[in-house]
């Protein structure tokens, strides 16, 4: 065990050999879809917003609290969107930041309240929340379109670049998921970082030493639900349709699915999980059912012999060969 | 119509409707108190029983009551069977046992998926004909539901106040600690606790098959009935779940006379989140937290 603490307090400075193979493979892997068909960008557009999205997760996660109401702010965001976009003829980037402004608005107020619940309380307390979104979109149609949902929705446009190409759009959303990845990364290796990490381990030693347990827990929750209030913008964006079916709960649970797979307390766990698993509903498209046990099964045998993910997978086999 | 007998109607359609509520709920806290795990998987295993009832009965003609018995043992079977194999790591873990039960639930649904086929089958009812109480007209059928539901729940009491293992089980329920050290042994009772638990819900889908039709998908609105009533009545106390399940049942049914059936159901979220907030403990406070 203190190995291991060496180890990963000394691996963020030293930028060795192994390291820049694994940045050129990424890279590599991050250009392929530009020489492939629309069917892979494709893939490729919705594994970076679920890299973002899960990234979100992943930082109310990491602050101990575990959300099954994610999906709902990616609602809130996508909704604000594109409602004040239609109503007010807003261009992009003022309806993304009063998007992000009201979801983060939201995730204040509720999390003021509902951050006092520990463990599977909060996880209740999100999941009534994400229903009550959801039974709110339908009910409210006269301004959310109800079931049928919202087409139409324009591509984006930014100082007269368009983001209409599935290229295009490619390049966008990859920026967006390396800056949230590497952005999780900075602050994980900071004291801020280190702080929420204690807060997650032992609540009251955290308070003990002089932080504030509940103002931490806001700031990721306020901080982790405006990412996903962005993811939620450029997705409904890419795909021209919202619907409350689109960010129901079964969306949350699968964004849970990935960011456990892929590894709750690594900076890398929000990529890992969306690369292996966005692709694989796609692939596996004539035998859903076998897909679906597969991700059961995978979850439950992660939980059981990989609790930190299939990102502390390098880590495990470097400690394994060490011994 | 007559305002009194519209009343009386809802109330019969509430008790049913209450009485499944009940059943699910008071199987979903039994696992939560045994395990302190949220079984995402409880729905699954209401499906399942849905499926049993309808295989039985409908194809291979036992009588109901016997399918029924068949359906609970099968049900305790595989879910001590399932807790052994799977949750066993997972015991007092919370967050992790959660998410492993999602993991369980995808995989049953989808294994009823692959067998059964998306399209939902329609059971033929129980008896035919309708009861009428004065002016109440009532489908016999749900008469009889009401019947081996009020048995199921007799049978349960019987179990949990007056026998050994029931006394044992209501003791690791009430504090797993001081039970071990009475001399409970706990790997007896993590299973079948989970095993009655998920037989409950088995039942429920049982009862409800011949009322409602059966899909691989008709496991999640009960789940989701279940968490309502298990977080009104307090997570891990059964007497709660108990009269919160009825409670719900006959709100939602009276409810309807004058409300949408969406404005109730945001009203009853806004509700979860107050008491969950509010009054984590429960509307008889006899919940955990």
């Amino acid at each position: 065990m203190q190995a291991n603490i060496m180890e990963t307090q000394a691996s963020p400075g030293g930028f060795g050999k192994k390291h820049i193979f694994i940045v050129l493979a990424v890279l590599a892997l991050a250009a392929l879809p530009w020489f492939s068909g629309e069917f892979v960008q494709h893939l490729a557009v919705l594994t970076c917003l679920n890299v973002l999205a899960i990234n979100g997760l992943a930082l109310i996660s990491r602050s101990g609290q575990l959300s099954l109401g994610h999906a709902a702010f990616m609602a809130i965001g996508a909704y604000t969107a594109v409602l004040l976009g239609k109503a007010f003829a807003l261009p992009f980037i003022p309806a993304l930041l009063v998007a992000v402004l009201v979801t983060s608005l939201v995730a204040f107020a509720l999390g003021w309240v509902i951050l006092r619940l520990k463990g599977v309380y909060f996880v209740l307390v999100t999941f009534a929340f994400g229903e009550l979104t959801r039974l709110v979109l339908l009910d409210f149609a006269a301004f959310t379109g109800g079931a049928n949902g919202i087409t139409g929705i324009p591509a984006i446009e930014v100082l007269g670049v368009s983001f209409a190409t599935r290229t295009s759009f490619y390049a966008l959303a990859l920026v967006v998921a390396i800056a949230s990845t590497w952005g999780m990364h900075r602050l994980f290796t900071r004291p801020l970082g280190h702080a929420i990490d204690s807060v997650a381990v032992n609540p009251a030693l955290a308070e003990a030493t002089g932080l504030s347990v509940h103002r931490l827990q806001i700031f990721c929750f306020v901080v982790g639900c405006a990412i996903a209030a962005v993811a939620g913008v450029l997705q409904s964006r890419y795909i021209g349709y919202i619907s409350p079916e689109s960010f129901n709960t079964s969306i949350s649970v699968g964004l849970i699915i990935m960011l456990v797979i892929g590894g709750r307390n690594s900076s890398w766990g929000a990529l890992v999980g969306a690369i292996v698993l966005t692709p694989l509903p796609e692939l596996f498209r004539g035998a859903v059912q076998t897909q679906h046990i597969f991700y059961g099964a995978a979850l439950i045998l992660i939980l059981r012999f990989m609790p930190g993910g299939l990102a502390d997978l390098p880590r495990q086999l470097v400690a394994r060969f060490k011994r | 119509m007559d305002w009194s007998i519209l009343l009386a109607q809802a109330t019969v359609n509430g008790m049913v409707v209450g009485l499944l509520y009940l059943l699910m709920a008071v199987g979903f806290t039994l696992v939560f108190g045994v395990m302190r795990i949220v079984n995402f998987a409880h729905g699954e295993f209401y499906m399942l029983g849905a499926f049993a009832a309808y295989f039985l009965t409908a194809q291979a003609e036992l009588p109901f009551l016997l399918s029924l018995a068949v359906t609970f043992a099968g049900a305790v079977v595989l879910g001590v069977f399932l807790e052994w194999f799977i949750l066993k790591p997972f015991r007092h873990d919370e967050l992790n046992g959660m998410i492993a039960t999602i993991g369980m639930a995808m995989i049953l649904q989808n294994l009823a998926l692959m067998f059964f086929g998306p399209d939902p089958l329609s059971m033929p009812t129980i008896v035919r004909g309708v009861t009428r109480l004065g002016n109440i007209v009532i489908p016999t059928s749900r008469l009889y539901v009401v019947g081996f539901a009020l048995a199921v729940l007799v049978l349960l009491y019987v179990f949990l106040k007056h026998s050994r293992a029931g006394r044992a089980l209501r003791a690791v329920v009430e504090d797993f600690e001081i039970a071990s050290i009475q001399g409970i042994r706990s790997r007896i009772y993590y299973p079948l606790g989970f095993g009655l638990g998920v037989g409950l819900a088995a039942v429920a889908g049982s009862l409800m098959a011949p009322l409602f039709s059966v899909s691989p998908f008709v496991g999640s609105a009960p789940l989701l009935k279940a968490f309502i009533v298990v977080i009104l009545g307090g997570l891990g106390s059964i007497p709660g779940a108990a009269v919160a399940g009825m409670a719900l049942g006959l709100v939602e049914s009276y409810s309807s006379l004058f409300l949408s059936t969406s404005t109730a159901d945001m009203l009853i979220f806004i509700l979860v989140i107050f008491m969950l907030v509010v009054r984590p403990r429960g509307i008889l406070g006899q919940g955990e937290a």
